[in-house]
């Protein structure tokens, strides 16, 4: 298996700003130089795609193609986990998407996440740090759910358990009849729930140490660490009998709310700082560094799980950082074997003297050139 | 133009039809005599005229009850349940099996506004509250709302004292009933196991 995850050519069709788009890239990596708006980011998105078959800013398809156009199309040839190459197209009027690998078509689009692995860092990612639980369950059910089939099996199962036993507190006219109609997705809602919670805990467990030595790497001298909260698991336990007997007890008290209460659907990866809510107590330079170490991890996760480091897709995420915060933090990157690296940058001088060896294209009203 | 425009739409909303496909099979029609036209058009009165849903089972019938429930030699003490008629016709292509049927008419699916109103799981009830079935076999597809539903009928029956088993999961996970093959669903029905 190749040491590292590598596209060798990408074309882009219609997505967003980018009309047409075959670019060659060479095994290190590249540099994308353009303004704000000419379509560098959208570049990197369209990579993305083919990892998660869809937005990583959480656009819908249909918000991605080209304006006027009937769909949109993103390629890649290279070395990747297990193909060669990976094709993904979106069809505005059937509302279909297709996923080919290696030229044959995936029939469940379940099977075919996870193909070209890559991290995605940008300065959004503050928001994973100070934003709300939701962002960063989203962090642990992406890195996690690509890592591993079964929490992908389990996270799907669970959702949509979850969706229908909302659905069925209700829609019963009678409170009764409720209580029923609910109790019959409770099984299989334990049964996924501890399996995820046993996911999430493990990864946590695992990936605490380096969480704290990562921020303290990159430059953070307060002692920044990360935890799960479970406000979903009653007295913390979250074996699948306890989950099921939780979900028992309140059936009464979700009918009411016409909400589920007990799960792992609550969770938060709590990150603090000295023992304080990072997200209240922290600055903006500390909630950022919180953040990249999170990426750092997902990065690890990615390579020990594929066996290849993942492609480092930078959309200009050390803009706000001086020269040797982002030496660190490609530093600790390149620790475990530096990825194929697309970096995007407004202007030449933007790129960090580590990455300067890089070749450099310029983007521009959706062109490469 | 308003006839062909209407005749494409009604044949647009069958599944796996689209309008191309829509306008194309009406174009075909219009070729044809217009006896066979006419024969196509009674033919399809007469589905719905002619059948409907069994008074016992529920499954498709010509009359009152279902050529299942009326032939005599199927053993009325045992009951399959399954989602669909359709699922009755990939158990009866296995072969192996001699007992009635239930049909529910779907599965629980609250998302979709499906709820146990909506199925005949309370007219199963009834039947076996009769006194005269011994073993009701959950044979609702293997998908999460197959599995919440076969929970929800044994739940129902759990105070009877009916003898309730589920299929084997032989069936592909995800897959549906209807399209398996008969070996598998031969071998699903051998292997079913009490409901705790
Ligand atoms: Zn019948």
């Amino acid at each position: 298996m190749a040491a590292c995850v590598r596209v060798a050519s990408l074309v882009v069709r219609d997505y967003r700003n980018l009309a047409s788009v075959a670019l060659e890239v060479p095994p290190e990596g590249l540099v994308l130089v353009g303004d704000n708006g000419q379509g560098k980011t959208n570049l990197l998105e369209a990579v993305y795609v083919l990892q998660l078959l869809r937005s990583v800013r959480g656009a819908r398809d249909a918000d991605c193609v080209r304006f006027g156009e009937a769909g949109w199309y993103v390629e890649a040839r290279g070395a990747f986990a297990r193909a060669r190459t990976v094709a993904v197209g979106y069809d505005v009027r059937r509302r279909r998407k297709l996923v080919r690998v290696d030229g044959a078509e995936v029939p469940r689009l379940a099977d075919a996440a996870g193909h070209l692995p890559s991290v995605y860092l940008s300065p959004d990612d503050q928001r994973l740090a100070g934003g709300g639980p939701a962002e960063r369950r989203r962090f642990l059910d992406v890195t996690l759910g690509l890592a591993s089939r079964a929490y992908l099996a389990s996270l799907a199962a669970y959702r949509h358990a979850l969706a229908q036993r909302n659905a069925a507190l209700r829609l019963a006219r009678r409170p009764g009849d409720a209580l029923e109609a609910a109790a019959v997705w409770e099984p299989m809602l334990a049964r996924h729930g501890a399996a995820l919670w046993r996911g999430r805990a493990d990864w946590v467990a695992g990936q605490a140490t380096a969480f704290a030595a990562h921020c303290a790497a990159i430059g953070e001298r307060v002692p920044v660490t990360m935890a799960l909260r479970t406000p979903g698991a009653a007295e913390g336990r979250t074996d699948a009998e306890s989950l099921e007997a939780a979900l028992a007890r309140q059936r009464p008290h979700d009918v009411r709310r016409g909400l589920t209460q007990a799960g792992p659907h609550r969770d938060d990866l709590a990150l603090a700082l000295e023992g304080r809510d990072l997200r209240v107590v922290g600055s903006a330079g500390q909630q950022r560094t919180a953040a990249f170490a999170l990426r750092l991890l997902e990065a690890a996760t990615l390579r020990a799980a594929c066996g290849a480091a993942p492609v480092l897709l930078l959309d200009d995420p050390f803009a706000e950082l001086d020269d040797s915060r982002a030496a660190r933090i490609l530093a600790l990157l390149d620790a475990g074997g530096l990825g194929q690296v697309l970096l995007a940058v407004p202007r030449a001088g933007d790129v960090p003297p580590t990455l300067s060896s890089l070749a450099r294209r310029t983007i521009r009203d959706g062109a490469v050139t | 133009m308003s006839a062909i425009d209407d005749l494409a739409a009604e044949l647009a909303r069958l599944p796996g039809i689209g309008r191309k496909t829509a306008m194309r099979l009406t174009y075909h029609l219009l070729k044809q005599p217009a006896e066979q036209n006419r024969r196509l058009a009674v033919a399809i009165a007469d589905l719905s005229e002619r059948i409907q849903p069994c008074a016992r089972c529920f499954n498709l019938a010509e009359g009152e009850l279902c050529a299942v429930c009326r032939d005599p030699r199927r053993d009325a003490s045992v009951v399959c349940v399954v989602e669909e008629p359709a699922d009755i016709a990939a158990v009866e292509r296995a072969g192996e099996y001699r007992g009635t049927y239930h049909v529910l008419g779907g599965r629980l699916a609250p998302i979709e506004g499906i709820g146990p109103e909506q199925l005949t799981a309370g007219a199963l009830s009834r039947r076996v509250a009769d006194g005269t079935i011994r073993e009701v076999i959950l044979a609702t597809n293997p998908s999460l709302e197959g599995e919440a539903t076969a929970l929800y009928v044994q739940r129902q029956l759990a105070d009877t004292g009916v003898r309730v088993t589920r299929i084997a999961r032989g069936l592909p996970v995800g897959g549906d009933l209807e399209f398996a093959d008969g070996v598998t669903i031969a071998q699903a029905l051998q292997a079913r196991r009490e409901m705790a």
